[in-house]
Parts: structure tokens; C-alpha cells; sequence
């Protein structure tokens, strides 16, 4: 029993570190309908800021979110309105997000294997290696920190989005784009800073992946597979079912790896996709969604 | 849409019905086929007297090979509009029925490809009864699911090698003959996935899939049987491309997960058919062509280098923005399309 407890704790910390990597990717989708197959892509970029800037300046990864999110968030406001605004209103709207940050997500991938090659990086900060103790069960400094930082970020997401106006303003147009630009929400602008704000939180999540998962620049490609899953099993779009998906498949993966083998970590996730998409295919708390 | 489409054939409205029959091409543009396939035809045999040109023969099969994985793409992400970003998965299973036969009981892949070719077909029938309950981003995120979900199997399952994947023996021909039966093979799954697309095109089943690809609860009112249509095509765009893994991975002699069972190669069938035009029969050729040409103009110019893959993207980005409709369609809507390409 402790043994699944202590598997159990690590899957939880690692969950919470998912929720916030598939956070900015839900709320793209649910403020712009934008399918970001590029937010993992701008995670690993980041996370190559954070690792040089560890490497070269000695900036401590966890502490680089402080000019990498803003960074990231004038990066993200710029893509949308040099791309996006341009296909607002287009037929198959949806299709033509997935189809463009597509073509944005090669580039990107191709700019950093050109720059940094293929190989694999991970920063050192000290406390990658270090644990403690919580009663009889280990916790890794490094993931533990991680997780906390996260769940700062996720609640002051949350904040955010309840109580300052602009957030009232991106909740409005979540709920219906139409009626929300009718009372007086400027969706446009609405739109870009919440695709800002998504790739800021890609920033803090490259912070993240810059120590605790060996990146290189292909390597996006498994963690949008991943990401997605997630964000469909929690329902499109809803930032809730983002977490409350995360947090789940961050202990069943963790049992599975503990279980039948570290490979087949994955699978739980692509299994769940599945399974959900033939149970309930508008996600856990997701609304119906149509192209 | 398909109104439009018959006027600019200058076919009258109400005589849409006949083109659901294989409507008869100009005799010029049977003419301009027949004098390309006689020449794709001949082309590996002038070696004896022309002397070595490896080079070429390979860069037409590669070609070709495009050509067959495009079209059958086109034939979901272009004519019913649902975009599949895990058709490489076809590819892997297309390459494994054929070479574990190969690897552990010495049967021909060019015997096996076209059991390849259905059994890719037969997972896409299944694949297609789960994904395609579901309609836009959803379906196309349960496809990148598909493809991860079968990299990871191959990868972890050592019967196939895990992820070092199964080396293959050589074909047991002389040195000189090595590369012609692997153009010949990829010469019939570009034909073949052409014809598929050109009757597929000009069928009911066709007209349904674009009624699909315009308004899906419409196309449902109006009496398409929408579900049967879409797995239909799921399945048909799916045994093109594993006949055409079983071949690679034969020519390749070698298997491995990483190289077949990888979005980069269904990143490249999206691109091709999206920049030669979807929707359209001529559309994933030219495409297909295009982007060969562009890749081996960038290997040369840069090494082998990611350059390549940042065009494409740009490329990609700049026709989706631009040029939504690809060349082929950017072309007719200007009625500047040679007749040749037009095969719709």
C-alpha cells in the first residue's frame, strides 16, 4: 500500500506540473477556438531560453519565468495578430488554427534544430538531484518545487480570470464570442491576450521542462500528442477538466510506468483519449464542440 | 459548391447527376497521360545503354511514392474534409506486415504489399469507427493519439524489433536492377492511388464526401449516409500508403518505428496537399512534386539540414493564408488551369 502511496505522490506532483503545460493550450481553445498544435513547441523553446540562460548566466530555471513569461506573452500576442486576426471569421475556422500552428510548429522546430541540433539537453540545477521526507515518503526538491510553482501559476490564472476585468472580459467571450463582443467585451483584444497569456504560461511551463525532462527539438511532437489527450479528456476548453485530467493521468501513467514498464507511461493517455471519445466525446467537462 | 463546380465544367445544373459517372477526359489529356506513362514506363530500362543514373530512378520513385501517399490523403483530408495528421501510421503498418514475413520466415514484401495495403486498410476501418465519432479539432487531436499510440506498440513490443526496429535482407537481384522493382512497385501505387482519387471523385460516394466536407448536418438531412461514408474513406485513404510502407521499408532494408511511425510524414502529406490544392485529383500530384523538388533543391543548396523543414512550414503557413485553395485550385478559380491538370 505504501509503495502505491509513494507512486501515487509522484504522479501527483507530475500531474501538476502537466495541468499547467495543458493549461495554456485550453485556454486557447476556449477563448479563440485556436487548437494550438504549437504550444508544445513554444514549451520546448522556452525551455532552451531557461537552459542557456541556467548554462551561461547561472539563472536558476525556476527563477528565468521572470523575463521568459513576458517574453513569451509579447511573443504570443504578436503571432496572433500577424496570423490569426488575418483568419478570424474564415470558413472552417477551427481547421484552419490546427492547419496554421501546424505549419508554425515545423517552423519553429525546424529554427531550433538548426540552432541547437538535435541533441538532448536538461539543465542541473542542485536541487534536481536532491529529496526529502514527508513521513515515510520520499519527495523529489526538484519536482516538489515544480508542482508548487504550478499550482501559483494555475491560481493566479484563476484569479485572473475571476476577478480583474479583463478577465471578466475573456470568461465572457469563452462563454459566447457573439453576445460578449454585443455587450461591449473587445474580443480582439480579448483574443490576443489570451493567446499572450497562453504562451506565457508555455513559457513557465519550458522553465519547468528545462530540468525535469530531457528536451530536444522534435521532442514537442510527444508532448502536444500528450497535451492533447489531456485537454480532450478534461473537455476542450475548460480549465477545470485541464487540471482535473492532469492530476488523473499523472498518477495512472505513474502506476502504469511503477507497474508494467517505464515506456508505456504514454499509452495511458492515448487509452484515455479513446476511451473517452466512445464514452463521453465532449470530454470530462467539456462543452459540445462542432468544426 | 458542386453547382459551381459544374458551370465551370460547363456542364448545365441539371445535369449534375451525370458527373457522378466517370465523365470522358479530351483526348489531348489522355494523350499527354499516355506520353508520361510511357516514359515513366521506359525510364528505368535505358540503363543498360544510358549507363548509371541511380540518382534520378530513385528521385522519381521517391516522387512517385509522394504522389501515392497524397492522393489517398486527399481522399479524407481533401475531399470529406477531415484532416488526419496520423496516416504515417498506415505507412509503419504497411512497412511492418511486410518486412516481419521478410525478417522471420523469408516471404517477399512484393508478395505481402498488398496484404500491407489491407491490413492498413483494416485499421483504418477500426481507427475510423472510434475517431470519427468525434468531428473537427477533436478528430484530428485522435489522430496524432493514433499515431503516438502505435510508436509507442512497435517501440515497446520486441517481436518487431522494439525501437532498433528489424534489418532486411537485400533484394536477391543483380547490382544494376537493385532500384527497378521498387520504381515499378511505386509506379502502381501512384496510378492506382490516382484512379482511386479519380473515381472516388467522380462517384456518388465522392459527392457525399464533399457534401460532408461542406456541412455535415446538412449532408446528414439531405440523406448521405454520412458515417458509412466517412469510415469508407478513412479506410480507402489508408491502403494506398500502407502498400506503398511495405515497399519502402523494403527498399530501405531496414524498419524502425521512429522513421516510419513519425508525424513528420504525415506533416508532409498535409503539406503537399494543401499547397498543390485539396479537394481536387491533379492537387496532391503537383503538390507531391513540388515539395520533392523543393526538399532535394534544399538538400543540395544546404545539406543535409532542418532548413528544409523551416520552408515548409513557411510554406505551409504562407498557402493557408494566402492561397487557401492550393495551386491547383488558386489556378482554376482564375480559370488559368491547363486542362491537363484538370481532372475533376
Amino acid at each position: 500500500m505504501t509503495e502505491y502511496l509513494q507512486v501515487a505522490i509522484f504522479g501527483l506532483l507530475l500531474g501538476g506540473v502537466y495541468a499547467l503545460f495543458a493549461s495554456g493550450l485550453t485556454l486557447a481553445f476556449g477563448v479563440m477556438r485556436i487548437v494550438n498544435l504549437a504550444h508544445a513547441v513554444f514549451i520546448v523553446a522556452s525551455a532552451y531560453i531557461a537552459f542557456f540562460a541556467f548554462e551561461h548566466l547561472g539563472i536558476d530555471p525556476l527563477l528565468s519565468i521572470v523575463f521568459i513569461m513576458p517574453l513569451m506573452f509579447v511573443f504570443g500576442v504578436g503571432v496572433y495578430m500577424a496570423l490569426f486576426s488575418r483568419i478570424e471569421g474564415s470558413a472552417r475556422y477551427v481547421e484552419m488554427t490546427v492547419l496554421l500552428t501546424f505549419g508554425i510548429a515545423i517552423m519553429i522546430e525546424g529554427l531550433l534544430g538548426w540552432r541547437f541540433t538535435g541533441i538532448f539537453r536538461q539543465a542541473a540545477p542542485g536541487y534536481l538531484t536532491e529529496a526529502f521526507f514527508i513521513g515515510d515518503f520520499l519527495v523529489p526538491t526538484g519536482q516538489f518545487y515544480a508542482a508548487m510553482l504550478s499550482l501559483v501559476l494555475l491560481i493566479g490564472l484563476w484569479a485572473f480570470l475571476r476577478f480583474t476585468r479583463t478577465g471578466y472580459g475573456i470568461r465572457a467571450t469563452m462563454q459566447n464570442r457573439a453576445a460578449a463582443q454585443l455587450v461591449g467585451v473587445n474580443v480582439r483584444r480579448v483574443s490576443a491576450i489570451s493567446f499572450g497569456i497562453s504562451a506565457a504560461l508555455a513559457g513557465a511551463s519550458g522553465a519547468m521542462m528545462s530540468y525535469l525532462f530531457p528536451f530536444f527539438p522534435f521532442r514537442h511532437w510527444q508532448w502536444i500528442a500528450l497535451l492533447l489527450a489531456l485537454v480532450v479528456l478534461g473537455g476542450m476548453g475548460s480549465l477545470k477538466g485541464a487540471v482535473v485530467g492532469a492530476l488523473i493521468l499523472g498518477v495512472a501513467s505513474s502506476l502504469v510506468v511503477d507497474q508494467i514498464g517505464p515506456g508505456w507511461g504514454p499509452m495511458v493517455f492515448y487509452a484515455a483519449l479513446f476511451v473517452i471519445l466512445l464514452v463521453r466525446p465532449r470530454g470530462l467537462f467539456g462543452k459540445e464542440v462542432t468544426a | 459548391m458542386i453547382e459551381d463546380r459544374a458551370a465551370a465544367d460547363g456542364l448545365e445544373p441539371d445535369v449534375v447527376e451525370a458527373d457522378t459517372a466517370p465523365k470522358k477526359p479530351a483526348p489531348y489529356r489522355l494523350l499527354v497521360v499516355a506520353i508520361l506513362l510511357l516514359t515513366l514506363l521506359l525510364l528505368p530500362l535505358g540503363r543498360p545503354v544510358l549507363g548509371s543514373y541511380n540518382y534520378i530512378i530513385l528521385l522519381v520513385t521517391n516522387t512517385l511514392m509522394w504522389v501515392a501517399m497524397a492522393s489517398s490523403w486527399n481522399i479524407l483530408g481533401g475531399y470529406a474534409g477531415y484532416i488526419s495528421l496520423g496516416h504515417a501510421v498506415f505507412l509503419g503498418i504497411g512497412g511492418y506486415v511486410a518486412a516481419v514475413p521478410l525478417f522471420y520466415y523469408d516471404v517477399s514484401p512484393f508478395l505481402t504489399a498488398v496484404v500491407g495495403g489491407l491490413v492498413a486498410m483494416a485499421v483504418g476501418l477500426v481507427a475510423g469507427l472510434i475517431t470519427l465519432r468525434t468531428r473537427g479539432p477533436a478528430f484530428i487531436i485522435s489522430t496524432i493519439a493514433l499515431l503516438f499510440m502505435f510508436l509507442l506498440i512497435f517501440e515497446q513490443i520486441d517481436y518487431f524489433g522494439g525501437t532498433a526496429g528489424l534489418s532486411l535482407p537485400i533484394v536477391p537481384l543483380p547490382r544494376d536492377w537493385l532500384k527497378a522493382p521498387f520504381y515499378y512497385a511505386m509506379l502502381i501505387a501512384a496510378v492506382g492511388s490516382i484512379l482511386l482519387s479519380y473515381r472516388v471523385a467522380h462517384s456518388k460516394f465522392g459527392l457525399g464526401l464533399r457534401a460532408i466536407a461542406e456541412d455535415e448536418t446538412k449532408a446528414e438531412v439531405a440523406g448521405v449516409p454520412t458515417r458509412f461514408y466517412k469510415i469508407l474513406a478513412f479506410a480507402l485513404s489508408a491502403f494506398w500508403v500502407g502498400f506503398v510502407g511495405a515497399m519502402w521499408g523494403y527498399s530501405l532494408s531496414f524498419v524502425r518505428p521512429t522513421l516510419f511511425f513519425t508525424i513528420a510524414i504525415s506533416a508532409q502529406m498535409v503539406l503537399m496537399v494543401i499547397i498543390g490544392g485539396r479537394g481536387s485529383v491533379a492537387g496532391p500530384v503537383v503538390g507531391a512534386i513540388l515539395i520533392m523538388t523543393i526538399n532535394e533543391f534544399s538538400l543540395i543548396q544546404f545539406g543535409a539540414s532542418e532548413i528544409n523543414i523551416v520552408i515548409a512550414g513557411a510554406l505551409l503557413v504562407t498557402v493557408l493564408l494566402f492561397f487557401p485553395l492550393g495551386i491547383v485550385g488558386t489556378l482554376r478559380s482564375r480559370s488559368w488551369l491547363p486542362a491537363f491538370l484538370d481532372w475533376d
